[in-house]
């Protein structure tokens, strides 16, 4: 991949400049010798909560069985945006075929797990644990990846998001945010007395309530003290006012802030659970998936080269239309890929056919790639982190090439 | 500090059946007797002053036809239709009496949850609560989940209403079967995702809600069963069979069987124990529970007193607490600080910035009842606003006299360790910590916002605060 020297030392003076203030020269060096160690990448997760059904994301119209098992729901020869001949995009994603073209945007079939489960909740916990099948992993697979990367300043990893994200359960320090704009305690006229009070309630504890309070006027503090973060989209990117929309715009301030930020979660909820009428959901939310990687991509320029981005679901949907135009929960599902070091302009993995014999529990697409594979490897480009010990139980395979 | 076992064993009982304490509480319930207490919140009781508060909301009792009706002429109607269903939520958690049944309605709306915001559910989420969840909420549990089941807006939210026996044309499946209820009835609902079902028995339960319906979505929205879109065949369901020929009956017997089966017993008690007692409540506990629940076929009331008979219950009020909600936070704030609500507008955008705007879970799992899931920076950031907001009489359709109330406890409004004391006394059972009392009594005298105020709204945005 391309490693522009000049933008890392760049990000990384920037991210000393906003994180320093406040702090000893001392502790400043410690910090410039922990970012050079760990370099500058970002890895950005996107998870599409409700299981995104990957068939008419990226659809096989070259597979003779996709029209016979999708009837009326099936995306027509016709309408995909040819990828390769066998496989195409839904046309409300078409302004991700320029990136797919320059090379930056990939799309994985057929990943997921089979112990992952139908159902929403477990296969959400159990890919954001790493451990499928496994209820008892008490920490995200992120928040073990991050933990290996130097340094513990709370923007190191930002989620945003209503809660914290499973992925980053764990006692890494994390900013959960769903705005960064007034991050700020509202006592109009009395607000240094109230901060100082706070602080010291907070302070004196050393449990998980005095932890949060001590990460909130963390962030609070970088965030004020980081004007930039509030810099608007640059390059004419113009972002869709939804949860990925917004998500991605902040995440792309900041990146562009420079602030040392290194794992990004942005949550998104929307109508993915398609049980039924599904082209109108779909004719919803991937517009907005879309616009919006197509403006993350825009903002943040040259910048995109430091960034892998996946988008990923808890599971995929039934091959074949149910009783009411939609599809029931299935098992693999389709993952998009976005950054400078993705080996973009193909899609990845092997494809397991719709034919009978070929279907999982003659209903579902079967998996061909397991999502911790691709974890790995993302982690282990964009974090340095070596994925063999990120999946308790499981020793990640080489992975899908993702990255180059 | 010595702990006084009697206000902190109060003040335990207060924010765990109730959205936490108003001032003067915790004497009220040690005069009375906490048993005494537990007994009229299980009996629950009429609450005239509640009535009177709520007269005003007048759609809160229309039914889902003059909701439609009232929609189809004017579009704009729903949303003070919704903004009244949402007021009604924090006027009823803060100022009813009945607040353990509050505190269940919540409950069980967001176990049988269903999404506002999800087209018909718009315009009957209001019934659905009125119908279904309050009539039952410390009631049987089979009524419970019967009311749910048939319920127009379950019907719609888990796409049960479209659900019906495959019909295929050429051998091309035309319309048939939806899966999404029958999952969600095992998983969620009843038995639990771990009991040991299979993806067939998924398939048999949506298969005996085959015909289950709306009669019509824009007009009546009244239940309907349609006996021609029935599938008739023969079903299993997780050791149920239930021969061919059955019609409507079919989802009765499977109701009738999920909800007498040990598994649901497990799953609900283990649920209500997490809401009760703690994130991660001891086995003893969920087995007293599940216990009642079995042996008295399902009466949710006999569930509780065996949860709050339980010696693991009245352990937490001695232990670290369990994380509150936005909303368990939010209503307990409002509470503590003695406040009047009139409007709940304001609030409910509180809440959505805490990440719990009200009635709005997307997916059907319902709000985590895991405490410790709620507890991050930008939520804790709100909560603190939120709480140095009420005590400063900041937000709109609220008013809290803060000095007042601090008056009339017997604290010296004026004097910042005579406020913080007052509250300890008053919200924390004498439980507030040395550093978060010494803090508190720093506030400097004088000032724009009144030493009670700030004194006020700082316990309430501390630490203690934040658990229950």
């Amino acid at each position: 991949m391309a490693w522009d020297i000049s933008r890392r030392v760049f990000l990384r003076g920037a991210g000393l400049a906003a994180v320093g203030v406040g702090f000893h020269p001392s502790s400043l060096l410690v910090r410039a010798a922990q970012a050079a160690d760990a370099g500058s990448r970002v890895l950005v997760q996107v998870f599409l909560r409700g299981g995104c059904d990957g068939l008419n994301l990226c659809v096989p119209f070259g597979d003779p069985e996709y029209y016979d098992l999708r009837g009326g729901i099936a995306i027509g020869r016709g309408e995909v945006v040819n990828l390769d001949g066998h496989f195409g995009l839904h046309p409300a994603l078409a302004p991700l075929k320029a990136l797919y073209d320059e090379g930056r945007l990939a799309l994985l079939p057929a990943v997921g797990n089979y112990s992952l489960s139908r159902s929403h909740f477990d296969a959400q916990d159990f890919m954001e644990s790493g451990t499928p099948g496994d209820k008892s992993t008490g920490t995200g697979w992120l928040e073990r990846g991050i933990a290996k990367v130097p340094g513990n300043a709370v923007t190191e990893a930002v989620a945003f998001s209503a809660q914290l994200p499973r992925s980053f359960l764990g006692p890494e320090p994390v900013l959960v945010a769903q705005a960064l704009s007034s991050f700020d305690l509202r006592a109009r006229n009395w607000r240094a007395e109230a901060e100082t009070l706070l602080r010291a309630m907070y302070d004196a504890r050393d449990d998980a309530l005095g932890q949060v309070g001590r990460e909130t006027f963390a962030a609070m503090n970088v965030l004020l003290r980081t004007p930039a973060i509030m810099a608007p989209p640059a390059g004419g990117a113009v972002y869709p006012n939804a949860a990925i929309g917004n998500g991605l715009r902040q995440a792309a301030q900041i990146i562009k802030a420079g602030i040392g930020t290194r794992a990004i979660f942005v949550n998104v909820s929307g109508s993915f659970d398609s049980h039924s009428n599904q082209l109108v959901a779909h004719n919803l939310e991937f517009p907005r998936i879309a616009d919006a990687l197509v403006a993350f991509a825009r903002d943040l320029g040259p910048l995109l080269d430091d960034v892998a981005l996946m988008v990923t679901t808890e599971f995929g949907r039934v091959a074949f239309v149910n009783g009411s135009a939609g599809t029931d929960h299935g098992s693999g599902h389709c993952m998009i890929l976005m950054g400078g070091g993705v080996r973009g302009g193909r899609v990845h993995g092997s494809w397991p056919g719709l034919g009978r014999g070929q279907l999982y529990q003659d209903r579902d697409l079967a998996v061909t790639t397991d999502f911790r594979d691709v974890f790995a490897e993302l982690a282990r480009a964009q974090l340095g982190v070596d994925g063999s010990s990120l999946f308790p139980g499981y020793t990640p395979g080489p992975g899908p090439g993702i990255v180059s | 500090m010595p702990i006084e076992i009697g206000p902190r064993a109060a003040v335990h009982l207060l924010n765990r059946i109730a959205y936490g304490p108003r001032p003067g509480d915790v004497d009220r319930i040690l005069r009375m007797g906490l048993d005494r207490y537990v007994q009229d919140q299980l009996d629950a009781p009429a609450d005239p002053e509640l009535d009177s508060r709520l007269r005003g909301l007048v759609t809160l009792d229309y039914p889902i036809s003059q909701v439609l009706t009232l929609y189809n002429a004017d579009q704009r109607s729903i949303g003070v239709i919704l903004d009244e269903l949402f007021s009604a939520k924090i006027i009823r958690a803060v100022h009813a009496q009945n607040q353990l049944q509050e505190v269940l309605v919540d409950f069980w709306f967001n176990h049988f949850s269903v999404f506002i915001q999800d087209g018909f559910v718009r315009y009957s989420a209001a019934a659905y609560e009125r119908e279904a969840i309050r009539p039952h909420a410390l009631g049987k549990f089979r009524d419970l989940l019967g009311a749910t089941a048939g319920h127009p807006a379950m019907l719609y939210f888990l796409d049960n209403y479209l659900s019906r026996a495959n019909v295929t044309v050429g051998g091309r499946l035309i319309r048939g079967l939806n899966e999404n209820y029958g999952r969600e009835l095992l998983e969620l609902h009843t038995v639990g995702v771990d009991a040991g079902y299979t993806q067939d028995h998924v398939i048999d339960a949506a298969r005996c809600f085959t015909g289950w319906g709306v009669d019509n979505l824009s007009t009546s929205g009244r239940f309907a069963y349609r006996p021609a879109v029935h599938d008739t065949g023969a079903k299993s369901v997780f050791g149920l069979n239930l021969p061919a020929g059955g019609g409507k009956d079919d989802a009765e017997k499977l109701l009738d069987y999920l909800a007498s089966h040990p598994k649901t017993a497990t799953f609900i008690a283990r649920k209500l124990a997490q809401r009760f007692v703690s994130d991660d409540p001891p086995a003893r506990v969920i087995d007293r529970a599940a216990e009642a629940f079995q042996s008295t076929g399902g009466d949710i009331r006999e569930v509780m007193r065996a949860i709050l008979g339980s010696a693991d219950f009245w352990a937490e009020a001695f232990g670290s607490g369990k994380p509150k909600t936005p909303l368990e936070f939010v209503a307990s704030a409002l509470r503590g600080a003695d406040a009047q609500v009139s409007n709940g507008r304001a609030v409910v955008a509180y809440l959505q910035n805490m990440g719990m705007p009200l009635y709005s879970c997307v997916p059907p799992t319902g709000y985590s009842n895991r405490g410790a899931d709620w507890i991050n920076p930008s939520s804790q950031l709100y909560r603190m606003n939120f709480a140095l907001d009420v005590a400063a009489g900041a937000i709109a359709g609220v008013s809290a006299d803060v000095r007042g109330m601090v008056r009339r406890m017997g604290g010296n409004s004026e004097d910042a360790r005579s406020v913080a004391t007052t509250i300890s006394a008053q919200v924390f059972g004498k439980g507030l910590s040395r550093s978060t009392l010494d803090a508190a009594s720093r506030v400097a005298p004088g000032g724009s916002v009144s030493v009670a105020a700030r004194v006020t709204g700082l316990c309430l945005a501390g630490p203690e605060m934040q658990a229950r």
